[in-house]
């Protein structure tokens, strides 16, 4: 993986995750805004599990800091939302996230789709996510992206405007990714990380 | 759809800073300084719901908190001040307690129609709607759809003006069984959306899959974690399995026993009056199974040592009393610790004061009957003495001849503290009767309803949530809704609008 154009991307990437998946909400939403929202995060413990199901990836080979500890039970266990009565005495997740807890989310989604896309390269025909263009990258071959990515992570389809969107983001990275095999498995990549990144697949 | 909805403000919370800045024995010594010009009144925490009991603030816990007449006690806020004006005007101060009792409805009455805080609300309004009469910034705000909003957001992605079955069954299958539904599942589900009873029995009937699940009832689970702050798990002393350096307890019992009243058809009050035990027979699915009292036999620091007839569910396990009395004659703390986690009152805050007469007594010389002191204590000292006969560290049992064993450390008196004690007004020959006056409490189900609530709604009942609020803890307790049974109580928390509306 080129880490610096990747790293030049993903900063495209962190800006255009807060545009992404509210972009559809304000194309779908014909309702009024709640006057008394009550969220609730998703915590690290679900939010693995989902993907884990959804990646096809088993749970405890997901996401690992240091290729060690798993990032909900060992590394970002109180910060994402757990507890550890035992000897930290947290008794009940803390009502507010840390300052460390949205670096601790992104780590996270990046690693577990760092690592189903590194999956994709290496077995194409289990693949899931990065599915090569035969030719060049067209907007066909992003709207399958869209469509994929949409479907495996968020559990439905993409709208209009997210798939216009989402073509929009993936352009603007194949600027700095080319447009080779691996700079496409770069713009899955990074795709993936902003819907699993996105404000609808932390909460509920 | 219109639902009243107020600001929230952050009363309990900024009370907490104030006690934790200021010190408790600061405060205490406040409360009891006779020579000032005002003088808290603890008392007034539950007369206060008893004269308003349709009070936001009363609908979760028969208490309210002392900064609604108080900024740091003993000194008044707005309102405080307003109804301090009207308090047996003429009469000497210090008021006794009977005294100040038997006055405070007038006074409170008087200001009804006043506004102390100037934001154009009257005092008895705010009081009412669960908004600060003493703060400006904090009032009702009524929010509404309109018809036509209602009609756009009943067709649309979610449902901002009402109940969304689509949403809270989405919220039951990641609360419950802790995973997000499948598309699969999720079009099942909407195909029932024509027909209201369908979908009922959909999210009835993922429900109760749910409570069955290994992430709901197992080790670590939902109900679990739950308990971690009633238990208060320590690994470095649990005996039995995975035991550590120095086993003294094994609290897998207390988690088990957790599990166990609050699944099933089950009373939970057994959390307070139970007398068996369960172990866990399988964690995936979650089986458990009585065990018989010749089990425990030669488990030595794993096993319970309490007699059947002297057990009261949670608080006599060999745990609780190991990590809360530990090796003090009259522990203070065991009973405070009861109170808090499974009565929600918290002495610390001056919740559930119920002075008694002629308390305390000071048995164990601690110096509790200091003027300072004995506001708390003549609430906390006799809702101990029942906890007086049940071992700490090492024997675990209950011991009629207890205090004995304390003479020579906190004098001969130690050995007159009696087993009976009192608590909310009402006296108890033991610790068997304490837990059932307990269990019968309206705190006790307003604990167990404000557990659940928050953790499923995900926030503390708000006053917008009054009313749904008050239908669970009300129907925990009605013979012919819940029974008693929190997972029927879970069952209609989830078609609540707090739990279902986005």
């Amino acid at each position: 993986m080129r880490m610096p154009g990747l790293f030049a991307a993903l900063t495209l990437t962190l800006a255009a995750t807060a545009t992404l998946a509210p972009a559809v909400a304000r194309a779908q939403e014909a309702a009024p805004v709640s006057t008394d929202p009550r969220i609730k995060f998703k915590d690290g413990d679900r939010y693995l599990r989902d993907l884990s199901e959804t990646f096809e990836i088993p749970r405890d080979e997901i996401c690992r800091e240091l290729s060690r500890y798993d990032c909900s039970n060992k590394a970002f266990r109180i910060v994402l939302g757990g507890v550890d009565p035992y000897d930290a005495r947290v008794m009940q997740p803390l009502d507010q996230a840390t300052l460390a807890s949205p670096i601790a989310f992104d780590r996270v989604a990046l690693q577990v789709c760092a690592n189903r896309v590194a999956k994709d390269r290496a077995d194409p025909a289990k693949a899931l996510l990065f599915k090569p263009a035969s030719g060049r990258p067209d907007r066909a071959w992003r709207d399958a992206l869209t469509d994929r990515l949409y479907d495996r992570i968020l559990r439905r389809d993409a709208s209009v405007a997210e798939r216009d969107r989402m073509a929009a983001f993936l352009e603007g990275v194949e600027g700095r990714t080319g447009r080779s095999a691996r700079g496409q498995s770069e713009q899955t990549l990074l795709a993936c990380f902003a819907l699993a990144s996105s404000a609808e697949a932390a909460f509920y | 759809m219109t639902s009243g909805r107020v600001r929230r403000f952050s009363g309990l919370r900024a009370w907490a800073a104030v006690i934790t800045a200021v010190g408790l024995s600061a405060l205490a010594a406040g409360l009891a300084s006779p020579g000032g010009e005002a003088v808290a009144k603890p008392p007034a925490s539950m007369e206060f719901c008893k004269i308003y009991p349709t009070a936001h603030a009363c609908a979760a816990s028969p208490v309210v908190n002392c900064t609604t007449c108080h900024t740091v006690p003993p000194a008044r806020n707005l309102f405080g001040a307003q109804v301090a004006e009207h308090l047996a005007p003429g009469a000497p101060r210090p008021l006794s307690d009977a005294d100040y009792i038997a006055a405070l409805p007038a006074a409170l009455k008087a200001v009804e129609a006043l506004d102390a805080d100037g934001d154009g609300i009257s005092n008895l309004d705010e009081i009412l709607k669960g908004s600060a009469p003493e703060n400006g910034d904090s009032r009702p705000t009524a929010v509404s759809c309109t018809p036509g909003q209602t009609r756009s957001a009943a067709a649309g992605r979610w449902n901002t003006c009402g109940y969304d079955p689509v949403h809270a069954w989405r919220k039951v299958v990641l609360d419950v069984c802790g995973r997000s539904p499948t598309r699969a599942e999720t079009d099942a589900f909407r195909r029932r959306l024509p027909n209201e009873s369908s979908w009922r029995e959909g999210i009835s009937g993922q429900l109760d899959t749910c409570m069955r699940s290994p992430y709901w009832l197992g080790v670590n689970g939902v109900l679990w974690n739950l308990a971690n702050a009633k238990i208060s798990p320590v690994d470095s002393i649990k005996a039995g399995p995975r035991a550590g350096s120095i086993p003294l307890a094994d609290y897998e019992w207390d988690y088990n026993l957790f599990a166990w009243m609050n699944t099933g058809d089950r009373d939970v009050r057994g959390l307070l009056t139970g007398q068996d035990f369960v172990k866990r027979v399988s964690d995936d699915p979650p089986t458990f199974a009585l065990v018989a009292d010749a089990d425990f036999k030669g488990m030595r620091q794993a096993g319970q040592n309490v007699p059947r007839e002297k057990r009261a569910g949670m608080i006599t396990t060999r745990w609780f009393s190991t990590v809360n009395t530990m090796f003090t004659p009259i522990p203070r703390t065991t009973a405070a610790v009861a109170y808090r986690q499974y009565l929600g009152l918290d002495l610390a805050r001056m919740q559930g004061l119920h002075p008694a007469v002629a308390e305390p007594v000071d048995y164990d010389a601690k110096g509790v009957a200091a003027p300072a002191c004995a506001v708390c204590h003549s609430t906390l000292d006799p809702l101990t003495y029942p906890f007086t006969r049940y071992d700490g560290i090492i024997r675990n049992n209950y011991n009629p001849n207890r205090l004995k064993n304390f003479v020579r450390t906190d004098g001969p008196r130690v050995v007159d503290a009696p087993e009976a004690g009192m608590i909310f007004g009402q006296k108890v020959e033991n610790l068997t009767e304490w837990s059932q006056v307990a269990a019968n409490s309206d705190a006790f189900a307003q604990k167990v309803a404000w557990d659940y609530w928050k953790m499923m709604v995900g926030r503390e009942p708000s006053p917008a949530d009054q009313a749904e609020f008050a239908l669970m803890w009300k129907g925990l307790k009605a013979p012919d809704k819940f029974n008693y049974r929190v997972e029927r109580m879970l069952h209609a928390l989830v078609l609540t609008e707090a739990y279902g509306r986005p």
